[in-house]
């Protein structure tokens, strides 16, 4: 079943995994923010990229790909909680979820999830604008606006709480 | 802001990521492996997730993607373009992101409008143009009509051509004629049409938009038998699209032709152009690590399979075929408008006479 050439891409797979684990950490934390859910989502990108590894042709792609994986796990996380929320009652508390206190990373709330993916890309972990494009399935072009639409957007949160002190 | 940006940043880095989370990792690739090993199993996390009430449920997997990619579009859709574009083929899905053209409908029409239309005025472009074969009639190529507008932020700048036979005192080119008629219609009707939509797009954004919109055209071909007139269409925006539309008229034949018309009636000329292409994209992708096209991508149903119907192509001078795509048909846009030149020998045996060498 398994060819030498998709042993090999696994094996990169699993090494990028390992370097980068920490970087997808953090950029699932913003989508949930908070620990327990963000390394869940590691992990389970982990398993996923692992199990899919064979349909990565090339190795330049890894990388771009893990973010998208790391990303969608998310959204998938959240959408699930919010049905949880939605319909079921928790009967009993297990330990708390700890949230940090991190102001200025919930200013990143004002962004939709694609806007937040690109400015944590782009911002946080440097990354170029193609490797976004590619990790958003979108044209360069597209990225650029989407960026330049998220900073005004920012902008505007950043300035409100300037100049209006909440209570 | 840039402070503000880095705060966030600062405040991004010092995310403190778990020590547990390595071995957590691991344990999901050895998972993965192990339950790879076992096949048909279905993927379950939550033995290793289990310490935490919250821990989020695996989705079943469906398909072989499980980045559940959103649908691509390759035809970079910016307001005027979308509708000029030659290629009818690119595959268009709406995307969430529009540009701002839409919501600014209704307002007035930008205030200064300057129409100019220039009937060829200018003798030395028109010689520069003209384009002598080596035998048989000659096709002259002359900017017919220049539309050049500001609007505000807004410009146009088209260069119509129009082609004339000439050289043919005594009627024998009839049939050649018609074709340049014929190729005249079609430029107008698609510089028509390219107007509209830059027209339609000042209107709807209200003296607030920020565009420009360039025709240029070349002779691509001018051999023995055929003539080839080259359109490149750039429109700016926030990024820039660049789209071609290439026509040709068999000079021998005195007709309009499209790629199909090269080859022989029937002949499946698409398998081992495509094929080609495909050893060609493979190729420079193995060699060059900034080169990338749609093949063999984690998104198969994007992939270039196919050439489509109306193909662009031209012959160059070495007499060979070049194929060539837009921005976005067949690679990422960095790659821009990209032409694959087809060896002849793949062709060689439908291809008819005289039109390759």
């Amino acid at each position: 079943m398994t060819t030498p050439n998709m042993q090999k891409m696994q094996q990169l797979v699993e090494q990028e995994l390992l370097a980068s684990y920490g970087s997808l950490y953090r950029l699932a934390f913003t989508y949930v923010k908070n620990e327990a859910d963000a390394m869940d989502i590691v992990q389970e990108t982990a398993y996923k990229a692992i199990q899919n590894s064979a349909s990565v042709k090339n190795e330049a792609f890894i990388k771009t790909w893990l973010w998208r994986i790391a990303i969608n796990t998310s959204l998938e996380s959240l959408r699930g909680r919010q049905r949880e929320i939605s319909c079921e009652i928790p009967e009993e508390y297990g330990k708390e979820d700890v949230y940090l206190d991190f102001d200025t990373i919930d200013a990143l709330d004002v962004l939709n999830e694609k806007e937040r993916a690109v400015v944590v890309l782009r911002y946080f972990e440097d990354r170029k604008l193609q490797e976004i494009a590619a990790v958003l399935e979108e044209n360069l072009s597209t990225v650029k606006s989407i960026l330049y639409r998220s900073l005004k957007k920012l902008r505007t949160k950043l300035t409100e709480g300037e100049l209006c002190h909440e209570p | 802001m840039n402070r503000d940006l880095s705060e966030i940043k600062q405040d991004y880095q010092n995310i403190k990521v778990p020590d547990t989370l390595r071995p957590r990792v691991a344990d999901a690739i050895a998972k993965a492996k192990a339950d790879m090993a076992n096949t048909a199993g279905t993927p379950n996390l939550t033995g290793n997730a289990a310490s935490h009430t919250s821990s989020t449920p695996l989705p079943s997997h469906n398909g072989n993607d499980p980045a559940n990619v959103p649908k691509k579009e390759t035809c970079a859709k910016a307001g005027l373009h979308s509708k000029a574009a030659a290629g009818k083929d690119c595959r268009k899905t709406e995307l969430p992101f529009h540009s701002p053209f839409g919501k600014a409908a209704g307002a007035a029409a930008a205030a200064a409008l300057a129409l100019i239309i220039l009937a060829n005025l200018s003798p030395s472009i028109s010689y520069a143009m003209e384009q002598v074969p080596v035998i048989g009639a000659i096709v002259k190529v002359v900017t017919f009509r220049e539309y050049g507008r500001q609007d505000n932020q807004m410009e146009a700048n088209l260069k119509i051509p129009e082609v004339q036979i000439s050289g043919d005192e005594n009627g024998e080119n009839e049939s050649l004629k018609d074709a340049a008629q014929e190729l005249n219609d079609t430029i107008k009707a698609y510089t028509d049409e390219m107007i509209a939509a830059y027209e339609a797009d000042v209107k709807a954004a209200g003296g607030e938009g920020t565009q420009a919109v360039d025709l240029d055209y070349e002779v691509v071909t001018d051999n023995d038998r055929l003539f080839s007139l080259r359109f490149c269409q750039t429109v700016t925006m926030a990024g820039a699209a660049q789209m071609e539309k290439i026509y040709h008229i068999d000079k021998q034949a005195g007709k309009m032709v499209t790629l199909e018309d090269l080859f022989q009636e029937g002949a499946d000329y698409k398998t081992p152009i495509s094929e080609n292409i495909k050893q060609q994209m493979k190729e420079q992708m193995a060699q060059d690590e900034s080169k990338s096209y749609y093949i063999g991508s984690d998104v198969p149903e994007w992939d270039f399979k196919e050439l489509p119907d109306n193909a662009n192509f031209y012959v160059n001078k070495s007499g060979k075929l070049v194929v060539v795509f837009d921005e976005y048909q067949v690679a990422p846009g960095y790659m821009g408008v990209v032409t694959f030149e087809i060896p002849t020998e793949t062709v060689a045996d439908i291809v008819k006479d005289g039109y390759l060498k």
